[in-house]
């Protein structure tokens, strides 16, 4: 269903301070969006690979095809960015259609290729985040950030409620299957509509029970949940303030 | 399905077959990492008004009756698991809704706004589209810019008379392109190298074009079909949702 989710509970470094990890990856990503250049996003790509892949035992090759999710949207942007439409040829390539030219520049190339190897950096911090935490962990970092506790309630809440619905919409897109609702496009358009129209009365209705249940629990307004906290070791904080203080040197470095 | 419905349909499968679009098509999240991080820090003050006017207005929701609370909270992980359900597609690409538009009409642009801040959340952690550091923009583009001109096109069309499947369509596909135009502008002012502002635009629309027209077309279709189901089957739980929007 949610692959990030299954195995993120079987990651080797679920059982870490979960703010660790937070400060880690947010610190990390924002140095690699500031520091916004070739060997820095390529260190940090490498170094959050080798967190996730080594330390946090996700496999491999789940991991690359995670990272190519967002190849579509990386390569048509890239392109967006390299390719010019303009009547005078740049200095890279240039090939003509017509009247005019379709062209780039090394500097633009230069620049669109910076930018991709930022993302996918940026990319390797988020997956190291998520691939690390699982949600309710990571709610509980943002409830000590002092997130509005309204949100917080709605986040837990929703998060149990996607694999509830889930499990309702796969369960009617296998009965819509094995009668025949797939059959042509004329056919799937329909079993789609009726599909999500039968998930939104039943979603409905589970609210209703959902309230009921919590109103005989006692439900005052707050959901109290019991959470297991893993206290940060000091050798951890010590590697990730190095870590950390390394990276920002590295990128003020750069900058200058 | 009426005369109307089935041109759609064709209209959809012309446009998708002419540009052969295969691999992932996804709504248009502006991808970890790919903005600056000035551009950053701005979309997300941009969106702090809209989602404090949410917050608040769903505050004053839950203050009048407390039942609301689970109703918004499912309300939000309908509106996650219709985005990231695959929508069903000739070429075999995978693409999914937005669900925006529909949430939109079904439980009113100001819940949405924050319904969709935790909806972009989610999908950045858990399905990786989008990310935290773009979350302002894409909250802007999606949560915000989108539901607002879809709900808006709504009541327009229902101010002004026309047919209520029209308008669904109109509604959800323009709330879509709408994003589309909004997030390749978020793209141009980000990134322009070369060429002028406008150039930068015209390029990014152009580029996403294959991709984003075919699915607001399929995306407003579906939502129609998805209305008139609901209107046929579930009144009662319409008037539920509705209440949610007369709260706001």
């Amino acid at each position: 269903m949610i692959t990030i989710d299954r195995l993120c509970y079987n990651s080797k470094l679920r059982y870490v301070n979960a703010g660790e990890k937070f400060a880690f990856a947010m610190l990390t990503l924002a140095a690699c969006v500031i520091g916004h250049s070739v060997p820095i996003s390529c260190l940090i790509l490498i170094l959050t690979g080798i967190l996730t892949v080594w330390k946090g035992g996700i496999p491999v090759s789940r991991y690359l095809r995670y990272l190519l999710v967002p190849l579509v949207f990386l390569l048509l942007s890239t392109l967006a960015i390299a390719v010019n439409v303009s009547a005078v040829p740049l200095d890279l390539f240039a090939v003509p259609v017509g009247k005019l030219y379709l062209t780039g520049s090394r500097a633009s190339l230069f620049y669109a290729l910076e930018l991709l190897l930022t993302a996918m950096g940026s990319v390797s911090c988020l997956y190291f985040l998520s691939f690390s935490t699982p949600m309710p962990d990571i709610l509980n970092v943002l409830r000590r950030l002092h997130c509005p506790r309204l949100v917080l309630e709605l986040m837990l809440l929703i998060y149990r409620y996607i694999f509830v619905l889930f499990d309702i919409a796969s369960a009617i897109s296998t009965a819509q299957d094995s009668r025949l609702g797939n059959r042509n496009y004329k056919t799937s358009m329909k079993s789609f509509g009726a599909m999500i129209s039968a998930l939104f009365v039943r979603a409905m209705k589970k609210s209703g029970a959902l309230y009921d249940a919590m109103e005989s629990r006692c439900y005052d307004g707050t959901i109290r949940v019991l959470n297991e906290t893993f206290p940060p070791k000091k050798r951890e904080m010590a590697l990730i303030a190095a870590a950390e203080i390394l990276l920002y040197i590295l990128v003020i470095w750069e900058r200058v | 399905m009426t005369k109307k419905q089935k041109l759609f349909i064709l209209a959809a499968a012309v446009l998708v077959f002419t540009f052969g679009v295969t691999g992932t098509a996804q709504a248009m999240h502006i991808m970890e990492g790919y903005l600056p991080a000035g551009f950053c820090i701005a979309w997300g003050v941009i969106c702090l008004p809209f989602l404090f006017a949410g917050l608040r207005s769903i505050q004053k929701a839950l203050a009048e009756n407390r039942r609301v609370l689970p109703l918004i909270a499912m309300a939000g992980a309908f509106i996650f698991v219709i985005s990231s359900l695959k929508i069903p597609s000739v070429t075999g690409s995978c693409s999914h809704m937005t669900g925006t538009g529909l949430g939109a009409i079904l439980f009113g642009p100001a819940s949405v706004s924050i319904l969709g801040l935790i909806v972009l959340v989610f999908q950045a952690l858990l399905l990786a589209h989008g990310g935290l550091t773009t979350l302002g923009a894409n909250t802007f583009s999606m949560a915000i810019a989108g539901p607002f001109v879809s709900f808006g096109i709504y009541k327009l069309c229902q101010k002004g008379g026309v047919n209520r499947r029209l308008a669904v369509f109109l509604a959800a596909a323009l709330g879509d392109l709408f994003t589309y135009c909004i997030t390749a502008f978020q793209l141009a002012i980000a990134h322009n190298a070369d060429t002028t502002m406008g150039g930068a635009f015209a390029k990014f629309l152009a580029v996403f074009a294959p991709t984003q027209i075919p699915l607001a077309v399929i995306e407003g279709i579906l939502t129609v079909l998805i209305m008139a189901a609901l209107e046929t089957y579930a009144k009662p739980e319409l008037r539920a949702a509705g209440f949610l929007k007369e709260e706001h």
